[in-house]
């Protein structure tokens, strides 16, 4: 005998302390905020209350971005192209959606991130990162 | 620590479905057959670990509803979490409860049941900010490494494709593996569906219904109980923070699987992996990660993976047979995977493998790998 059911699990998650005065940055000023760790002299995209590799805490926050590198990427089939971006400023990558055109990218091409008009504090406030093209656009 | 060794091994057979069992009867299934394997009666077992991934059956405290199926009433007993790597964690707290003294016959579980629940559902809930938020789960823990490690190591797509071939013909020797198939081609991977650039449907592990378990018993019972024990040399266990981008190239330096098999290494002596181990039952979730664990476990040079594959180096017949039950590509019941390699190599050095024995094995490595965030590795001997 099989029994057939569907749970439904509403959720409520905490940003935490650096985790929100990231989204709140991103909300109110359009501004990417990182967290520089002077142990290991990184700065971590995107902020951190706590170094993740060293243990530091009360890490300084700094502003990285818009400017953005290509890390890697992958294609998912009907869900679009994803990607690991470092932004300027930054030593580590954020994973989020490349915008198209996008004709075979490469690691290490230059990237800009676009923000969405209307913005709630969220990571999807950034619409994804815009490949620049070389004339400069 | 005293010595300890594994003196038994029991799987299920694995399938897509295994829905004539309830998950308590699935465990009891690998349980059973593991004391049979060792000659035990369950009143002998002192203590009892379970592996299992919470919530890909829907159903919280897994170790609750199936601790029992493991003969555990009564017990000592509880569960092992470290995601993927959750079986080999748990055979290596076996080692250490039976190494300590605080028991002498530990009986380790591990079990999934992935077509009564949506492992989809499990694996999307991630991070929910930075992760969840963005991908919504439709992202594997490879798509974004492999086209990194592709280009920096110049591994093809066709040399990953040998690596399923070889799973799956290896498989076909193996009566509990999930697929087999001992006419799996090249082709057959390639044109298989295309999951995310470059991973193919054959690329990948599949979701299987299974159990597996080993008996770990202290050096004095293990010498009493068995002509032949599978003798525990080394054991070492890693994490790393999770942050999908921290690590920039997570599969180009899984620095949690070189420094546990370095660890493991030094601990056993040994200096030469492709000479001196005669089998290796890695954890391989999709067949690039294989290749990449070539690499990293030291079976040979940065870059040379994709030659060492073409050669046959690794195949049941080659040098270093690796995964010569099919591996985690021909089944993968997770919360039992890690157990099964495990298993797997004791059952080699124990001289019970069957048809896909390696003759003579006398040294084997076990790998476990566990979302890139933990990696196990434990090297078995014949010798104490
Ligand atoms: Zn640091």
């Amino acid at each position: 005998m099989i029994r057939e059911e569907a749970i439904k699990i509403p959720f409520q998650y905490a940003a935490g302390t650096a985790g929100s005065e990231f989204l709140i940055n991103l909300r109110d000023h359009r501004q990417l905020t990182g967290s520089r760790c002077s142990d290991c002299e990184r700065t971590l995209a995107p902020a951190r209350a706590y170094c993740p590799d060293c243990g530091r805490e009360g890490l300084h926050s700094v502003n990285i971005g818009p400017g953005a590198e290509l890390v890697s990427w992958t294609i998912v089939p009907d869900k679009g192209v994803f990607a690991l971006v470092r932004p300027d400023g930054a030593d580590t990558a954020m994973l989020h959606k490349l915008l198209g055109p996008i004709d075979d990218p490469q690691p290490g091409i230059r990237l800009q991130v676009v923000f969405r008009e209307e913005r709630s504090g969220h990571i999807n406030d950034i619409e994804g990162f815009a490949i620049v093209q070389e004339n400069g656009e | 620590m005293r010595p300890v060794a594994i003196i038994g091994t029991g799987q299920t057979n694995h399938a897509r479905c295994r829905d004539d069992v309830s998950q308590p009867e699935l465990v009891r299934e690998a349980a059973s057959r593991a004391l049979d394997d060792a000659g035990l009666q369950p009143a002998d077992v002192d203590a009892v670990i379970l592996s299992n991934m919470e919530l890909f059956e829907g159903r919280a405290l897994p170790e609750l509803w199936v601790g029992e199926g493991a003969f555990a009433n009564g017990k000592p007993c509880m569960k092992i979490a470290t995601g993927g790597t959750s079986g080999t964690s748990s055979c290596i707290a076996g080692f250490h409860q039976a190494a300590s003294g605080l028991f002498d016959i530990v009986l380790v579980v591990g079990f999934e049941k992935h077509s009564e629940g949506h492992t989809q559902t499990g694996m999307a809930l991630t991070d929910p900010f930075w992760d969840r938020a963005v991908a919504s789960g439709a992202l594997g823990n490879f798509a974004l490494s492999i086209s990194q490690y592709m280009a920096e190591r110049g591994v093809s797509e066709e040399q990953a494709a040998r690596v399923a071939v070889k799973s799956r013909r290896n498989a076909a020797r193996n009566p509990h593996a999930h697929l087999s198939d001992a006419n799996a081609t090249i082709e057959d991977v390639l044109n298989s569906r295309l999951l995310a650039y470059p991973i193919h449907l054959m690329d990948m592990c599949p979701q299987s219904d299974g159990a597996a378990a080993i008996v770990v018993a202290s050096g004095d019972k293990a010498r009493k109980l068995s002509a032949k024990p599978a003798w525990v040399k080394a054991a070492a266990t890693r994490h790393e923070q999770p942050y999908i981008g921290d690590i920039e190239q997570r599969l180009l330096t899984m620095r949690t699987l070189r420094d546990a098999s370095r660890s493991a290494y030094a601990t056993a002596g040994i200096t030469e992996p492709l000479k001196q181990l005669d089998l290796a039952e890695i954890y391989e979730p999709v067949t690039y990660a294989e290749l990449a664990w070539y690499e990293i476990l030291g079976f040979c040079a940065e870059g040379e993976a994709g030659h060492l594959i073409e050669a046959g180096v690794t195949g049941i017949d080659g040098e270093l047979p690796v995964n010569p039950s099919g591996g985690v590509l021909s089944a993968n019941p997770v919360g039992a995977t890690g157990v099964i390699r495990v298993a797997e190599a004791a059952a080699q050095i124990l001289g019970r493998a069957g048809a896909h024995q390696i003759e003579g094995a006398k040294t084997a490595l076990a790998t476990g790998y566990g979302v890139y965030a933990w990696a196990d590795a434990v090297i078995l001997g014949s010798a104490v």
